[in-house]
C-alpha cells in the first residue's frame, strides 16, 4: 500500500494543495506522469500558483518606487518568468532528450511547470525580506543587487529540483541551462523595462533596444 | 523528417542499432542530412538576421553547407583512421554516424534558435558605434555552435560504444574523428563567412566574400591574431 503511494501519490486538490505538495514531495508529479495518470489538471493549477507567486512578488519589488508601479510590476514579474520559459523550452527538450532523459509530454510538462514553481515559491519566501528592503531604501542600486542576490538563491532551489527531474542529465549541461535561463530573464527583464523605478509620466514599456548589461549598468548608475 | 526527429530524440537506441547492423544505409543517410539541412537552416536564418533578411537568407543556406561540406571532406578520413585504429565500420556506417552526430548537433542548435532570436531581436542595429553588441551576438552565437558540436559529438560517442570494442580504441577513433571535423569545421566556417556581419562598412553584407579562399583561419590566427596578443602582453 504505501508503495503504491510512493508510486503514484494521489493528486492534491486546488492551487495551495499542488503548490504545498510540490514544495513538500517534489517528486511527487514525476511519479504520476511516470505511472500514466493524468497531469494536466496538476500542471494547470500548478502554472496558476507559479504565476500568482510571481505576481506578489512582483508586488513586493514595486513598493520600491511605490504607486502605479506596484501594479505594473505585479503584471510584469510573471510575464518576465513566463517569457523566459518559453524562450528556454526547446532547448531543455531537446538537450534533455539528446541526454538520454526519457521525456515524454507528460513529464516534461511537469518538469518544466514544477522548476518554474519552485523557483516562484521560494520568492515568495523571500517576499517579507523584499519588501522590508524596498521600502527601506532609495537606492536603486542597492535593490538590484538585492533582486539579484534573491534570484540567485530561487536559482539554487530550481537547480536542485532540475537535477532532481533530470537525473539522466550530466550536470555540468543542466547548469549551463541554467545559467542559459538567466541570461534569457535579465534580457526579458531588460525588454519590460522599468519595472523597479518609473519617471513620472514615462512609459509602461520603454521605448528602444538595450542590451541588459547595458541596462545594469544604466541601473547601477 | 519528423520521422527520424522522433528516431533521433526518442528512440536513438533503436537508431543505432539500426546504423549499426548490415541493413542498407541510404535512406537514413537521406533522412538525416534533410534533417540536419533543415535545422541547420533555421538557425541560419537567426545568425544572420541581425544584418537583415539578406544575410538570414544567405546564412540559411551557408550554415547546412558549413556541415554537409565539413561531413563531406572528413568522411573519408574518418573511415580509413576506422580501419587503421582496428574498428571495422562499413563506409556507409561512417557516413551516416557523421551525418547523424552533425544532425543531432543541427537540432540542438535550432532548439537554442528562440534565444537567440530574442537576444537579436533585442539588440540596437549594426552600427560602427555598436561593436560591442556584435562582439556579444558573435560570442552567443560561437558558444551555441560550440556546444552543439560537442552536444553531437556525444551522441557520436554513443553510438561508438555500442561497437564492442575496447574503450581506449574507440576513444582513440572518437578523438581523431572530432579532431578532424574540428580543423575541417573551422576552416570551411572561415571560408564561407561573413554569419553575423561585421559593423565596418569596409565589409558589406555578400554571400561570399572576395578573399575567400586566399588564406585560411589557421595562418589568420598565427598571422593576426597570437601577435596581437603577444604584443598585447608585451606592452
Amino acid at each position: 500500500m504505501n508503495d503504491s503511494i510512493d508510486l503514484a501519490p494521489r493528486e492534491p486538490r486546488g492551487v495551495l494543495g499542488t503548490l504545498d505538495e510540490l514544495l513538500r514531495q517534489p517528486r511527487a508529479g514525476f511519479a504520476r506522469a511516470r505511472a500514466g495518470m493524468p497531469v494536466r489538471a496538476w500542471t494547470l493549477r500548478a502554472i496558476a500558483g507559479t504565476l500568482g507567486c510571481w505576481s506578489l512578488y512582483g508586488a513586493g519589488s514595486g513598493f520600491f518606487a511605490g504607486g502605479w508601479q506596484i501594479g505594473l510590476a505585479a503584471v510584469k514579474a510573471p510575464l518576465i518568468v513566463a517569457g523566459s520559459a518559453l524562450l528556454c523550452v526547446p532547448s531543455l527538450y531537446v538537450f534533455g532528450l539528446l541526454a538520454g532523459a526519457p521525456l515524454t509530454r507528460a513529464r516534461f510538462a511537469v518538469t518544466l511547470t514544477g522548476f518554474v514553481g519552485m523557483l516562484a515559491l521560494v520568492m515568495a519566501g523571500l517576499l517579507p525580506i523584499e519588501w522590508l528592503f524596498s521600502v527601506s531604501t532609495q537606492s536603486l542600486a542597492f535593490v538590484v543587487w538585492l533582486h539579484l542576490a534573491l534570484w540567485t538563491i530561487a536559482m539554487i532551489f530550481g537547480t536542485r529540483f532540475l537535477r532532481a527531474a533530470m537525473p539522466e542529465v550530466p550536470t555540468g549541461a543542466l547548469m549551463l541551462w541554467i545559467a542559459l535561463f538567466c541570461l534569457v530573464s535579465f534580457q526579458v527583464t531588460t525588454f519590460m523595462r522599468p519595472i523597479l523605478w518609473r519617471e513620472p509620466n514615462a512609459a509602461i514599456l520603454a521605448e528602444g533596444k538595450l542590451f541588459f548589461l547595458d541596462h545594469f549598468k544604466q541601473a547601477l548608475r | 523528417m519528423t520521422t527520424m526527429l522522433g528516431r533521433l530524440l526518442h528512440r536513438g537506441d533503436e537508431l543505432l542499432s539500426h546504423i549499426l547492423s548490415d541493413r542498407p544505409l541510404g535512406r537514413t543517410l537521406a533522412e538525416l542530412t534533410l534533417l540536419m539541412a533543415v535545422s541547420a537552416a533555421g538557425y541560419g536564418l537567426v545568425l544572420g538576421m541581425w544584418h537583415g533578411t539578406r544575410l538570414a537568407a544567405y546564412d540559411a543556406i551557408k550554415l547546412p553547407l558549413v556541415l554537409v561540406l565539413t561531413s563531406t571532406f572528413t568522411v573519408a578520413f574518418s573511415w580509413i583512421a576506422a580501419q587503421a585504429l582496428n574498428v571495422p565500420l562499413r563506409f556507409a556506417q561512417v557516413a551516416v554516424l557523421t551525418f547523424l552526430a552533425l544532425a543531432a548537433a543541427a537540432v540542438a542548435l535550432l532548439s537554442l534558435a528562440p534565444i537567440a532570436w530574442f537576444f537579436t531581436v533585442c539588440a540596437p542595429a549594426p552600427s560602427t558605434a555598436t561593436r560591442m553588441t556584435h562582439n556579444a551576438l558573435y560570442l552567443m552565437h560561437t558558444t551555441f555552435v560550440g556546444a552543439c558540436g560537442l552536444t553531437g559529438t556525444r551522441t557520436l560517442w554513443h553510438a561508438m560504444t555500442r561497437l564492442g570494442r575496447a574503450r581506449s580504441t574507440l576513444r582513440r577513433v572518437y578523438l581523431v574523428w572530432v579532431l578532424g571535423y574540428a580543423v575541417v569545421g573551422g576552416e570551411v566556417a572561415w571560408a564561407l563567412r561573413p554569419f553575423v556581419g561585421s559593423v565596418s562598412p569596409k565589409f558589406p553584407v555578400v554571400f561570399l566574400r572576395q578573399d575567400a579562399l586566399q588564406g585560411n583561419v589557421y595562418e589568420f590566427i598565427g598571422r593576426d591574431i597570437v601577435p596581437y596578443f603577444w604584443s598585447r602582453r608585451r606592452q
